[in-house]
C-alpha cells in the first residue's frame, strides 16, 4: 500500500479538518432544504433576523457546552442550562423589575459577569478541586436552578425594546460576538493548550501544560457563552421564566454530540457546535410546519441524535474499512 | 492505630454511613419528630426507592460508564405497567413484559456504547429520550390505569411485616443489598465488572468481552430502574411518564456520595445505600427547617459538592502519568 501525502486545499481541506462534522453538515444541508422547500416565507432574507433569534439559544448553548468537553477527562458543564435561566430572571427581575434598570451598558455587562461568576465557580470545583465534573456542575446544576426559582417563582415581567430586538431583526449581535470572541480564542496560544489537554492531558503536563488552570479557562469560558445565551433567550421569550433555562442542557449536549464533538476531549469546535445545534433546530422547525405534536418531536430527535453518533463512531469507520480492504 | 485511621479514611462508603448517623443526628435535634417511627419509615421507604433505582446506577459506574436513561425507564414502567394492568392483563404476564421490555432497552444502549465506542451519556440519553417519546406517544400524554392492591401494600407508608413497622419493601431492599454483595464479590460476573471498570484494555486480554459484559450491565441497570417505576407506582397510586425525572441526578448523586468513583472499578452498593439515605435525610432536613422546594434544591446541591469536596475528590493529573 502506498500513501499520498497531497495538501489538498481549501474548501477540501476544510472538510478533511472537520471529518467528524462532515454528517452534521449533510444533514444541515437536507434539512434546510426541506424547510425552505416547505415554508418559504419563512427563511426570506427579511425573515433572517427573527429565524436567528429563535435559533440563537440554542447554538449558544451548544458552543456553551463544547469548550469543556474540548478539555477532556470527562469535562462537561451540566449547569450551562439552568445559568442561562438564572441570568434570564435575575436580568428580568433583578434588574428590569426591581431596579427599573433598562440601560444595555448595565444589562449586557451584568448578565456577562453572572456568567464569568459561575464559570470561575465551576472551574474552581472541578479543575482546582478535582471534584467530577459531571457531579461538580450537577451541583450548580441543582443550586442555580433554585435560585432562578426563589428569585422569580412564576413566569412573568418584560424587556425593554432594545433586548426583544436582539431576537428579531439585530439576533445577530450575540451570536456575532460569540463567533468573534471564538475566533479570538482560536488565534490565542490557549486554543492549542486546550486542544493538547483534551487530546491527551498526561502528555500535556508532561510537556509543561498547566493542565489544571488550562480546564479553569475552559469553564470560564463555557460561563461567558452561556451568559450571551441567556441574552439571547431573554430576548426570545421577552419574559422572566424560571423553568425554560435547565431544559437546555440535554439539547444542548445533543446538539454537541450530533456536530460531532468528541466527549473524550480534543476533537470539535464552533463549527461542530452550531452545526449540531442547527440541525436540531432545523429539525424541530420541520416537523412543527407537520403539526406533529412534541412527542413525535422529542422522538424524533433522540433517534437521530443515536443513529448520528453510531454513524460518527471511529469504530465503526474501522469495520467498514476492515471489511473493503481484507488483508 | 495510624494505620487503622488511614484505613477507615479510605473506606468511602464507611464515610457516607457516617455521614447517615451525623445527619440523623442534626434533623432529630433540629426538628421535632424527625426521629418518630413515622418519619424514619417515611425516609426509609423514599431511600429504599432511590437505592433501588441506583443499584444499576452503581453497576454501571464501576464499570465506568453512567446511565442517564433511568428515568426514562422509570416512567416506561410506570406507565406501561398501569396502562396494560388496567387494561385487564394479568399481573405476572404485565410484569415479565415491562421488565423483559426494560432490559431490551438497557441492553441496546450497552451495547452500542461498548461497541461502537460512543459515550454512553449520549447513547442513554438519545435511547431514554425514544423510549420516553415512544410511551408518550402511546398513551397520548394521558396516562391510566393503577397498580394492584398488593403493589400498594409493598411500599405502603402503612404497611407492616408480621408485627414490625415497615411495609416489605424495607426487607426486601435489604436483601436485594446482601445479594448485590454476593453477586459483586464473589461471581464470576463482579469480578469481570471490576476487572473491566478498572482496566478495560487488561480486561479485554484476560478474555473479558466488553459488549456482552456493557450489554448485561446496562440490561440489568434498566430492570432494577422499571422496578422503582413499579414501586412507585404503587406508592404515588397513579401513572406518570415523568415520575422518574428527579431520579436522574439522584442516582448520580447517591452512588457519588456511596464512594463509587465515575472512573470505573471502584466502589459498590452498600456505600449507594447510605448515599441514598443521606440524600433523603438531607431533603427531609431541609424541608423541615422551613424551606421553599426551590431553596431545598440550591441547598442540597451546596451539601452534595461539600460531601463529595470532603472525600470524593479525582487524582491530579501528575498523579495520573
Amino acid at each position: 500500500m502506498t500513501t499520498k501525502s497531497v495538501r489538498p486545499g481549501g474548501l477540501a481541506r476544510f472538510f478533511i479538518e472537520r471529518r467528524n462534522t462532515r454528517l452534521a453538515a449533510l444533514l444541515f444541508f437536507i434539512l434546510l432544504a426541506a424547510n425552505i422547500w416547505l415554508n418559504p416565507a419563512r427563511f426570506m432574507p427579511h425573515n433572517w433576523g427573527s429565524v436567528l433569534g429563535l435559533a440563537a439559544p440554542l447554538l449558544l448553548a451548544s458552543l456553551a457546552m463544547t469548550i469543556p468537553f474540548l478539555a477532556g477527562r470527562g469535562s462537561i458543564d451540566v449547569s450551562v442550562g439552568p445559568l442561562m435561566g438564572l441570568i434570564n430572571v435575575i436580568i428580568v427581575k433583578g434588574l428590569i423589575m426591581a431596579a427599573g434598570v433598562t440601560s444595555p451598558l448595565i444589562i449586557v455587562p451584568a448578565a456577562l459577569l453572572i456568567g464569568l461568576a459561575s464559570g470561575a465557580l465551576n472551574g474552581f470545583l472541578a479543575a482546582i478541586l478535582r471534584i467530577q465534573p459531571i457531579v461538580a456542575t450537577l451541583g450548580t446544576y441543582l443550586i442555580y436552578a433554585g435560585l432562578a426559582l426563589t428569585v422569580l417563582p412564576s413566569p412573568s415581567g418584560s424587556v425593554p425594546a432594545w433586548l426583544a430586538a436582539l431576537a428579531g431583526p439585530w439576533s445577530i449581535l450575540p451570536v456575532g460576538l460569540a463567533v468573534l470572541l471564538w475566533l479570538l480564542v482560536k488565534r490565542l496560544p490557549y486554543y492549542d493548550l486546550l486542544m493538547a489537554t483534551g487530546s491527551d492531558d498526561r502528555a500535556a503536563y508532561t510537556s509543561g501544560v498547566d493542565v489544571p488552570a488550562v480546564r479553569f479557562v475552559a469553564y470560564l469560558l463555557a460561563g461567558v457563552f452561556a451568559s450571551l445565551a441567556a441574552l439571547s433567550l431573554t430576548a426570545l421569550i421577552g419574559s422572566g421564566d424560571p423553568n425554560i433555562g435547565p431544559g437546555y442542557t440535554l439539547i444542548a449536549i445533543a446538539a454537541v454530540a450530533l456536530g460531532g464533538v468528541g466527549l473524550a476531549g480534543g476533537v470539535g469546535g464552533m463549527t461542530a457546535a452550531f452545526l449540531g445545534a442547527a440541525d436540531i433546530f432545523l429539525l424541530q422547525s420541520m416537523l412543527t410546519a407537520f403539526n406533529v405534536s412534541t412527542f413525535v418531536l422529542q422522538m424524533a430527535y433522540g433517534a437521530v441524535l443515536v443513529l448520528a453518533v453510531c454513524l460518527n463512531s471511529e469504530k465503526l469507520k474501522h469495520l467498514f474499512k476492515a471489511r473493503a480492504v481484507p488483508r | 492505630m495510624n494505620t487503622v485511621l488511614t484505613h477507615l479514611a479510605g473506606n468511602r462508603a464507611l464515610i457516607a454511613y457516617a455521614g447517615v448517623i451525623l445527619v440523623f443526628v442534626v434533623g432529630a435535634t433540629l426538628i421535632p419528630g424527625f426521629s418518630s417511627v413515622f418519619s424514619i419509615r417515611a425516609m426509609l421507604i423514599l431511600a429504599s426507592l432511590l437505592a433501588i433505582a441506583a443499584l444499576g446506577q452503581t453497576l454501571v459506574m464501576i464499570l465506568g460508564g453512567i446511565d442517564l436513561s433511568i428515568p426514562f425507564v422509570i416512567g416506561f414502567a410506570n406507565v406501561v405497567f398501569a396502562s396494560l394492568y388496567g387494561g385487564g392483563m394479568p399481573v405476572w404476564l404485565v410484569l415479565a413484559i415491562v421488565l423483559v421490555g426494560a432490559a431490551l432497552i438497557g441492553a441496546f444502549s450497552g451495547a452500542i456504547s461498548a461497541a461502537l465506542a460512543i459515550h454512553p451519556l449520549i447513547v442513554t440519553l438519545g435511547v431514554g429520550t425514544v423510549v420516553q417519546a415512544l410511551v408518550q406517544i402511546w398513551t397520548r400524554g394521558l396516562p391510566t390505569g393503577s397498580a394492584p392492591p398488593f403493589i400498594n401494600e409493598f411500599v405502603s407508608l402503612g404497611g407492616s411485616v408480621g408485627p414490625l413497622p415497615f411495609p416489605w419493601l424495607i426487607p426486601f431492599t435489604l436483601i436485594l443489598t446482601i445479594a448485590t454483595i454476593f453477586v459483586l464479590r464473589r461471581t464470576i460476573y463482579g469480578r469481570k465488572l471490576y476487572a473491566l471498570g478498572s482496566n478495560p484494555k487488561a480486561a479485554e486480554l484476560a478474555l473479558v468481552r466488553p459488549v456482552v459484559m456493557w450489554a448485561m450491565t446496562f440490561a440489568i441497570s434498566a430492570i432494577f430502574a422499571a422496578l422503582a417505576g413499579i414501586f412507585l407506582l404503587g406508592f404515588t397510586g397513579s401513572s406518570s411518564a415523568g415520575v422518574g425525572t428527579p431520579y436522574l441526578f439522584q442516582t448520580v448523586s447517591a452512588v457519588v456520595i456511596g464512594g463509587t468513583a465515575l472512573i470505573g472499578g471502584r466502589g459498590g452498593f452498600v456505600g449507594t445505600i447510605a448515599g441514598a439515605i443521606v440524600l433523603i435525610e438531607l431533603r427531609t432536613v431541609l424541608i423541615g427547617i422551613g424551606l421553599s422546594e426551590a431553596m431545598v434544591q440550591s441547598a442540597l446541591g451546596v451539601l452534595i459538592l461539600l460531601l463529595v469536596a470532603a472525600y470524593g475528590r479525582d487524582q491530579h493529573i501528575r498523579n495520573l502519568i
